[in-house]
């Protein structure tokens, strides 16, 4: 372990790759802090860029984004009152009030250090947990793989904004466009007579037409439906560390409860930093021997949701490095770069690429001190960056989502994919289908095919899914995750029609009575 | 009469796609005899899966019936008005795709930022135009220089 995290550190702390965690950390709290970008986006974004480079440089880049971008949403959260990204819509609750109160400074700086420090007790989770999950799967067969990524899929699908039709649809639709091109027996499948399809879709223009156009377009109809006041910020703004060392001597045990929360809900496929960042700053109330301070600007509430959403991008690497499954699109993003450098995210990841597992842990620990450094230094650059309108974002990350695309296999055919799924992926967004079990359907389609028909070829009964224990067990989970989102669904409706039904004597008109 | 919906829009539209892939898979190879199932049975589980869950979606939709509409119904030209930036955007990014081969990556990609910054943002000021040609003509070189001196990746 030692051996192999020193050799990791020696590649990552060499000058060239620490510039590239820079800037990937600076990017990522430019992407975090501007609204309506997110972390997926700056992902995106920075993806082609790391074609060229050696797996350790391009992971390395990806990590540095992955931080930057989970601590930027804290920047617009507070000094505009806009979260940044959708897992720091927790961190406006008090530290725009504590802004508005004329102390952003400490808002920011409390944010930060929560920022750091969720990330760092993450990544001991990752550190622990990680090669003990891997080596414990290590036993899985077949039969199991298949079962664990049904599992995965429903479980994603399921938690999809209460849609789970549309969730498991969107994901079987995913897991179909993973048949293009010639298979595994060397038997060509929907190619329509077009040479071009012979080899499949690419992973990534897919993933960035699907996620990317849909995003964009529908920030581009936000600017049309809202009536958007550009807001002018005071941006003179100066971190008070005596302050800030203070206010977080107090928040040992919150910050400590907060992390774990984000590490373990980052852990479990399809969640993510805004359900860690609720269920943390739910919790951090509920501990709290002021509660009613909450939403009025307690440093409470600010590093409950800053060390929970950060402390994410370390557990979130847990699936994805133990088990080969990502565990939301971010992660999804990033087991794409690996696959790129011809390296497969699972448990034997830990055996036949140790230097790259240490080079993760590395560039998460070294990403988060660069974090602090870079928040701390560039807060007011970071707040005027905030400001970039969409008209202008929009226009050029599409720009650079067409030469990423191309730039993967320098084929213009490659353009036309991202074009093409753009437009799928607009039109399902348009239908109100969740993207993201699509996007995993994706990633995870030519393993779960592969699996299945491996374990097929063993034996060619199907009853062998249901015998084997742990197979079944994840079939089990997978029903269970089915029925668990059904009842979630039944519940919010009864809810919705019991909030209508005593809304509605007030609706109407007075004589009615 | 019955309305379409987002939801039977949806749901008709994958059970047509689940048609058209169904028939296709009739072409792909059989299996041989030492394969217990052949290249065809994957793709033919994932299209029975999207035809239950699209008509699940179907009749959910038929038994909740058409949601009562809060706006007046638009005309096709009133929905052309309203997303009109969106179309426009995508016709300027397939225009971009089709003319990146032809006239090279500068010239398409200066006029593609061009084009789509003075889309979203408006031509009507001076300050407006000097924004897009300065993000069109700092950026689209930038990207170039990256691409094909930093990471060695030629560009059309």
């Amino acid at each position: 372990m030692a051996d192999f995290f020193l050799q990791a550190l020696a590649q990552v702390s060499s000058p060239a790759v620490l510039l590239l965690i820079v800037v990937g950390v600076l990017f990522g709290i430019v992407g975090g802090s501007i609204p309506g970008f997110t972390v997926t986006m700056a992902i995106l974004v920075v993806f082609p860029f790391t074609f060229a480079m050696d797996p350790v440089s391009g992971v390395s880049l990806m990590v540095g984004v992955f931080v930057g971008g989970y601590s930027g949403g804290i920047v617009s959260g507070v000094m505009l009152g806009i979260p940044g990204t959708p897992s720091s819509i927790t961190t406006v609750y008090d530290g725009y009030p504590m802004a508005q109160q004329g102390q952003p400074g400490r808002a920011l700086g409390i944010g930060v250090a929560a920022s750091f420090l969720g990330t760092l007790i993450s990544v001991a989770v990752l550190v622990f947990f990680g090669p003990l999950i891997a080596s414990f799967s290590m036993n899985f067969r077949p039969w199991e793989i298949t079962a664990l990524i049904v599992f995965a899929l429903t479980l994603v699908a399921g938690l999809s904004n209460g849609a789970l039709l549309k969730g498991l649809l969107a994901a079987a639709l995913g897991l179909l466009i993973t048949t293009v091109g010639y298979d595994r027996n060397s038997n060509l499948r929907f190619d329509f007579g077009l040479p071009a399809l012979g080899s499949g879709f690419e992973i990534l223009p897919v993933m960035i037409g699907i996620f990317a156009f849909s995003q964009l377009m529908g920030n581009i109809e936000k600017l049309r439906d809202e009536k958007h006041s550009s807001k002018r910020i005071d941006t003179n703004v100066s971190i008070p560390y005596a302050s800030i060392l203070r206010d977080m001597a107090g928040q040992k045990l919150n910050t400590v409860r907060s992390s774990l929360i984000g590490s373990l809900v980052g852990a479990l496929p399809g969640t993510g930093g805004t359900v860690a960042n609720f269920i943390s700053y739910d919790q951090a109330k509920k501990f709290s021997r002021h509660p009613e301070r909450f939403g009025t600007g307690t440093p409470d509430g600010i590093v409950a949701s800053e060390a929970s959403n950060s402390a994410v991008a370390g557990g979130a690497f847990v699936p994805t490095l133990a088990l080969g499954i990502p565990g939301d699109l971010p992660m999804a993003i990033m087991m794409g770069v690996l696959i790129l450098h011809g390296i497969t995210p699972g448990p034997l990841m830990f055996e036949q690429n140790p230097v790259l597992v240490g080079a993760i842990y590395a560039s998460l620990l070294i990403g988060a001190v660069i974090m602090v450094l870079c928040q701390l230094m560039l807060v007011r650059w970071f707040a005027k960056i905030s400001l970039i309108p969409q008209q202008i974002l929009v226009p050029v990350v599409l720009m650079l989502c067409a030469i990423g695309s191309y730039a993967l296999n320098n084929n213009l055919f490659d353009i036309w994919v991202l074009f093409a799924f753009g437009i799928l992926g607009y039109l399902l967004w348009k239908a109100e289908v969740p993207l993201t079990p699509l996007i995993l359907g994706v990633v995870l389609g030519n393993n779960l095919e592969r699996q299945l028909f491996r374990a097929l070829e063993l034996d060619s009964s199907w009853l062998t899914f249901l015998t084997r224990p742990l197979s079944a067990l994840f079939l089990a989970l997978a029903v269970a995750s089915v029925i668990f989102s059904l009842y979630q669904n039944r519940k919010i409706q009864r809810h919705q029609r019991q909030a209508e039904d005593l809304a509605k004597p007030s609706k109407e008109p007075p004589h009615a009575a | 009469m019955l309305t379409l919906t987002k939801d039977r829009a949806l749901a008709l539209a994958m059970l047509v796609l689940v048609g058209i892939l169904l028939v296709e898979t009739g072409n792909i190879r059989p299996p041989t005899s030492w394969q217990p199932y052949g290249s065809a049975l994957f793709p033919r589980i994932l299209l029975g899966v999207i035809a239950v869950l699209a008509t699940l979606i179907l009749i959910r939709s038929l038994l909740a019936g058409a949601p009562r509409r809060t706006t007046p119904r638009r005309t096709f030209g009133e929905w052309l008005a309203l997303n009109r930036t969106v179309l426009a955007l995508f016709a300027l990014f397939g225009l971009y795709a089709l003319l990146l081969p032809l006239i090279g990556y500068l010239a398409a990609t200066l006029g593609f930022l061009v084009a789509s910054l003075a889309l979203l943002l408006g031509i009507d000021s001076w300050r407006k135009w000097a924004i897009n040609l300065a993000v069109s003509f700092t950026l689209a070189p930038l990207v170039y220089a990256i691409f094909r001196f930093g990471l060695k990746v030629w560009l059309p």
